[in-house]
């Protein structure tokens, strides 16, 4: 009969077997699952916030746009001049002029229903402007020439706000990096410790087992079923808390900033709980084998 | 079946227990193995288990050599032992069905099988009322019913009973030592140590081991 027929016939002996060891040892087990699901949540809200900023960066990347500011006193066939210089610098995509209305429009939807404030000005307060899309690697020999061309007031960009993201996400992989480790080896610190006293909580039964010819595998297993348990069951813990967390940084962040460009909050969800239910169960194995192996040798 | 040549084991503390003993069992034996305490008849059955392996001689059980660097070969061989233990070895919190399955359990049964062998071992020791009574709950000498079917379930080739008449009046003795041979298939050899050989008085067509300090008698009964 092969192995794996054995376990599947098994199964309902393993789990009564790994009921019975997270019970002789209740609280123990209890207490291990929240301070894995803590520090699991840990992880999950360095990664979330990784993830976002990832986003950002990508959606600033994509909309490398700058804005160029002309003298408002130019006539229109010297904007439209500049307009064909600038369009002829290397590294420039594409140009196009934002007239007073259209810029006028752009700042409604960026304001969305706090848009009535501009109703308060009695004349559109906003002026045309030149808006050149560019290839990121071409920038600072754009900037160069364009703070050259005669006309050219000053020149808006995104640079700034994208080294910024990219700072903090560089931060956040470094954090995210160092908290996975440490979240591994505590957990498997933390897994292997439970399971090698549920091994020692049981050695007679262990040691009744090997008189009877059980194979290693066949006791383990209600063992690591328990590490495995243990893990998802934080797991759980954590992604409850992460779905929390999310829909309150939403609510608190999206709904007043719509201009932040945030990933969708069903994906970023589904995910974490991906993330979350791997990690689980990747640790909860991995460190059942290592308590069940730590315990074998000693 | 068993076939020792010059076996002695002594113990890490530099006590000798088995000393030069050479043995041959056929197949289907039943073999009794008395001697006072101290005499070495625990050990013996150790080491036919691979609980210990000899300090001197050479071993073979089935076929099986019983030595350092053959674990996975013993553990294969105690897969086709029933051994009855001087403690029982039953696992608390669990039924009498339980604990006889549990001997079944990694081997070529379907749930199905194993479930109506265990029963059919329950039966044969008379215990079927008890099949889904947690172990604490019997007797002594239930429990030792138990450990018995828990070896008759699994069929097996070689039966190795450390004193199951320990502790048990004339009559049960007897009753435990008939069960142990009867409940037996035909093939199955049997080794049973006990301390009293007047249980073993008027036994016929097996063999009779005695022990004393580490050295062995054999003489064939009947």
């Amino acid at each position: 009969m092969s192995i794996m027929r054995k376990i599947i016939y098994n199964m309902g002996y393993f789990f009564a077997e790994s009921k019975k060891i997270i019970q002789s040892n209740l609280m123990s087990n209890v207490l291990t699952v929240i301070s894995i699901g803590l520090i699991f949540f840990i992880f999950s809200m360095v990664i979330t916030g990784l993830k976002i900023s990832n986003r950002m960066m990508e959606i600033i990347q994509k909309d490398a746009e700058i804005q160029i500011h002309y003298d408002d006193k130019m006539s229109d066939d010297k904007v439209e001049e500049l307009l064909e210089r600038i369009k002829g610098l290397d590294g420039v995509l594409d140009t196009w002029i934002v007239d007073e209305e259209e810029a006028y429009r752009r700042m409604e939807d960026v304001l969305g229903k706090e848009a009535d404030i501009l109703k308060l000005f009695d004349e559109n307060p906003f002026s045309p402007f030149i808006e050149a899309k560019i290839d990121l690697a071409y920038m600072d020999s754009v900037f160069n020439k364009l703070e050259h061309l005669e006309g050219v007031q000053y020149i808006r960009d995104n640079r700034e706000i994208l080294e910024r993201i990219k700072n903090i996400s560089g931060i956040l992989g470094i954090l995210g990096s160092l908290i996975a480790a440490a979240v591994a080896v505590s957990t498997f610190i933390t897994v292997s410790h439970i399971i090698r006293q549920g091994i020692y909580n049981n050695r007679e039964q262990i040691n009744t087992l090997r008189l009877l010819g059980a194979p290693e595998p066949f006791i383990g297993f209600p063992f690591m079923l328990e590490g495995l348990i243990l893990t998802l069951a934080g797991g759980l813990l954590t992604a409850i808390l992460t779905v929390f967390s999310i829909n309150g940084f939403y609510s608190l962040v999206a709904t007043p900033l719509p201009f932040i460009p945030l990933p969708p909050r069903e994906h970023l969800i589904e995910f974490m709980i991906l993330v979350i239910t791997c990690l689980s169960a990747i640790l909860g194995i991995g460190g059942s084998l290592f308590g069940i192996s730590s315990a074998r040798k000693s | 079946m068993i076939e020792a040549i010059g076996v002695g084991l002594t113990y890490p503390d530099g006590t000798t227990a088995l000393k030069g003993i050479d043995l041959q069992i056929a197949s289907g034996e039943v073999v009794y193995i008395t001697g006072p305490s101290g005499s070495g008849k625990t050990s013996l059955l150790k080491l036919l288990m691979g609980m210990e392996y000899p300090t001197e001689g050479s071993l073979k059980v089935l076929g099986q050599a019983i030595a350092e660097g053959q674990e996975s070969g013993i553990r294969k061989l105690r897969q086709v032992i029933g051994p009855v233990f001087q403690e029982f070895k039953l696992i608390r919190g669990r039924t009498a069905m339980e604990n006889v399955m549990l001997g079944l359990r990694f081997l070529d049964f379907t749930p199905g099988k194993a479930k109506q062998r265990a029963y059919e071992a329950l039966v044969k020791v008379g215990l079927e009322h008890k099949a889904f009574s947690p172990v604490e709950n019997l007797s002594w000498g239930q429990c030792q019913r138990v450990a018995i079917a828990r070896a008759i379930a699994r069929k097996p080739v070689l039966i190795l009973a450390d004193e199951p008449t320990g502790n048990l009046d004339r009559e049960n003795a007897i009753n435990i030592l008939n069960l142990l041979t009867e409940a037996k298939e035909k093939e199955t050899t049997v080794l049973i140590t006990t301390h009293a050989t007047h249980f073993i008085e008027g036994k016929k067509n097996s063999m009779l081991i005695r022990m004393y300090r580490g050295n062995i008698c054999c003489e064939r009964l009947g």
